[in-house]
C-alpha cells in the first residue's frame, strides 16, 4: 500500500492495486486523471499553467507544469505500464481549475488551464467523461488504483466522488 | 462553539502576543522608507548578536550552495538582500504566530508561514513585472505580514469552518471576511490592524494589513502597495498555498487595473517565478514544505 504524492508540475502512474495517487490543494491548477481499464493503471498530472512558451527550460525540466507538455509526458509515462501511447481506451477525468472573481478575465488561470488541457486532449482524440472544475475553493484529490475511485475534499465541505 | 470576541477581548489577545524585538521593529521602520541606506540596515543587524548569528547561519546553509563560507555580516546582507533580512528578523520574534496551526481554518502548522512567504514573493514579482512605481522590497515585507490577524482569531473560529463555507455558498457576494465578522465579530484584517498598532508598524504596513482584501479603501498614497499585496495574496491562493478553509474565498478588487498593469501572460510568468523562488527560500527562512498547487 503506497501513496504517490504529486506536487505542482509532477506526474505519476501506478498499477499496484494498493496504491493511492494524491495531490494537495489544487487552486487554479488542474489535475488530469487517466484511468486505463485494460491495464488497470491510474495516471495523474498536476498542471499549473496553460502554455509552455513562457519558459521552455522549465517545460523541459518539469513537463507536467504546462498543459501542452503535461499530457504527452503523462502518456509516455503510462506506456511503461503497457498503456497505449496515444491514450486509446483510457478514461479521462479532470478536476481543479478554481478561479477568483475577475471580470476582466486576467486572473481566470483556472479556466485557461482547463481549456488548454481540453484542446490538447482533443488533439489525441480524447475527451473527459467527468469533470469537477471551477468554483472558488481549493481541492485535494485522491485516486485509489484498485477501484479507480476519485475522492475530492475541500475544507468545510463533505468529501465527494468524481 | 464559536462566540463573539469583544473589543476588550481583542485587546487582551493583542497584548498576549510577544512584542517585536527592537531590531526587527527598527528594521521594519527603516526599510519602509523609500530612500534608506543599506549601511543602516547592516549597522542595525550588527548590533543584534542573535540576528547576526542567524543571518550568517542562513547564508551559509545548503540552500544557497555557496562554495566559500561568508563570515562578514556586510557580505551576508548584500548577498541575501534586505528583504530576506527583514524576513529573518520578523520570523525570529513572531515565528510562533506565523507557525501556529490555524485550527479555526483547518489549516496545518506552517501553512500560514508558507502562504505569507508566497504572498511576499508574489507581491514583489507583481511590482517588478508590472513596473509599478513602488519599492518591491517593501511589497515583500508587507506580504509577509498581511495575514498576521489570522493567528489572533483562529482559536475563536474553531469548529466554524462548515458554517463559514455554507454562509458563503448560500449568499451572493458573501466572502470569508464577512463570514469571520459574522462568526466572531471581527475579521482577520481588523484583528491584524490592532496588532499592527500595538507593534507600532509603519503606516503603509498597517494599511496593507487592514485593507489587503479591499485595497480601494486604503489611503491613496499607499494604494498601489496594498494592491500589489492583494494580488500577491490571490496568486498565493491560486497556486495552492492558502490557509485552509478560506483559500480562494475572497473577492478580487476589480479596481486593481487602475494601479497595477498586468496581463494574463505576465501573470503566468509571475506564478512560475513564485514557484521557483519559493523553492529556494522555503527551507532557509522557517518552516518546511508539503507540496501544493
Amino acid at each position: 500500500m503506497g501513496k504517490i504524492v504529486l506536487g505542482v508540475g509532477d506526474y505519476g502512474a501506478s498499477n499496484s492495486p494498493g496504491d493511492e495517487v494524491k495531490t494537495f490543494a489544487l487552486g487554479s491548477c488542474v489535475s488530469v486523471i487517466f484511468l486505463d481499464p485494460k491495464t488497470r493503471t491510474v495516471g495523474m498530472v498536476h498542471v499549473a499553467l496553460p502554455d509552455s512558451s513562457i519558459n521552455k527550460a522549465k517545460a523541459t525540466e518539469k513537463p507536467g507544469y504546462f498543459a501542452d507538455t503535461a499530457i504527452p509526458a503523462l502518456l509516455t509515462q503510462m506506456t511503461k505500464f503497457g498503456c497505449d501511447k496515444r491514450g486509446k481506451g483510457m478514461v479521462v477525468k479532470l478536476c481543479g481549475g478554481a478561479n477568483v472573481m475577475d471580470t476582466n478575465d486576467t486572473f481566470q488561470i483556472g479556466k485557461r488551464n482547463a481549456l488548454a488541457i481540453k484542446k490538447i486532449l482533443w488533439s489525441y482524440g480524447m475527451g473527459a467523461v467527468a469533470e469537477d472544475l471551477g468554483g472558488n475553493y481549493s481541492r485535494t484529490v485522491v485516486v485509489s488504483v484498485s477501484a479507480g475511485q476519485i475522492t475530492l475534499s475541500s475544507p468545510g465541505k463533505p468529501n465527494w466522488q468524481l | 462553539m464559536v462566540k463573539q470576541i469583544s473589543q476588550e477581548e481583542l485587546q487582551k489577545i493583542v497584548k498576549s502576543v510577544p512584542m517585536l524585538s527592537p531590531s526587527a521593529s527598527k528594521l521594519l521602520q527603516l526599510t519602509s522608507q523609500a530612500d534608506h541606506d543599506l549601511v543602516d540596515v547592516v549597522n542595525l543587524v550588527r548590533n543584534d548578536a542573535n540576528l547576526t548569528a542567524r543571518v550568517l547561519k542562513i547564508v551559509n546553509s545548503a540552500a544557497f550552495g555557496l562554495i566559500n563560507t561568508i563570515t562578514s555580516i556586510d557580505r551576508a546582507i548584500s548577498y541575501l538582500g534586505e528583504r530576506i533580512i527583514v524576513g529573518i528578523a520578523v520570523g525570529d520574534c513572531a515565528g510562533k504566530l506565523f507557525e501556529k496551526e490555524l485550527s479555526g481554518y483547518e489549516s496545518a502548522r506552517g501553512d500560514l508561514w508558507k502562504h505569507d512567504l508566497r504572498t511576499a514573493i508574489a507581491a514583489r514579482e507583481v511590482v517588478t513585472q508590472s513596473g509599478a512605481d513602488i519599492s518591491s522590497e517593501l511589497a515583500f515585507t508587507a506580504g509577509l505580514l498581511h495575514d498576521i490577524g489570522k493567528s489572533l482569531i483562529s482559536d475563536y473560529l474553531q469548529g466554524s469552518v462548515t458554517d463559514a463555507v455554507e454562509m458563503i455558498t448560500a449568499e451572493e457576494g458573501f466572502d470569508y471576511l464577512d463570514a469571520e465578522e459574522k462568526l466572531v465579530g471581527f475579521d482577520h484584517t481588523r484583528a491584524g490592524y490592532e496588532l499592527a498598532k500595538a507593534w507600532q508598524l509603519p503606516n503603509e504596513l498597517a494599511e496593507v494589513i487592514l485593507h489587503h482584501h479591499e485595497p480601494s479603501n486604503a489611503s491613496e498614497e499607499y494604494r498601489t502597495l496594498v494592491y500589489a499585496v492583494h494580488l500577491g495574496d490571490n496568486i498565493a491562493m491560486m497556486g495552492g498555498f492558502g490557509t485552509g478553509s478560506d483559500s480562494m474565498r475572497y473577492k478580487l478588487d476589480q479596481q486593481y487595473t487602475d494601479y497595477i498593469r498586468i496581463g494574463s501572460k505576465t501573470l503566468a510568468t509571475i506564478m512560475l517565478n513564485v514557484d521557483i523562488e519559493f523553492e529556494k527560500l522555503k527551507g532557509s527562512l522557517t518552516g518546511s514544505g508539503e507540496e501544493n498547487g
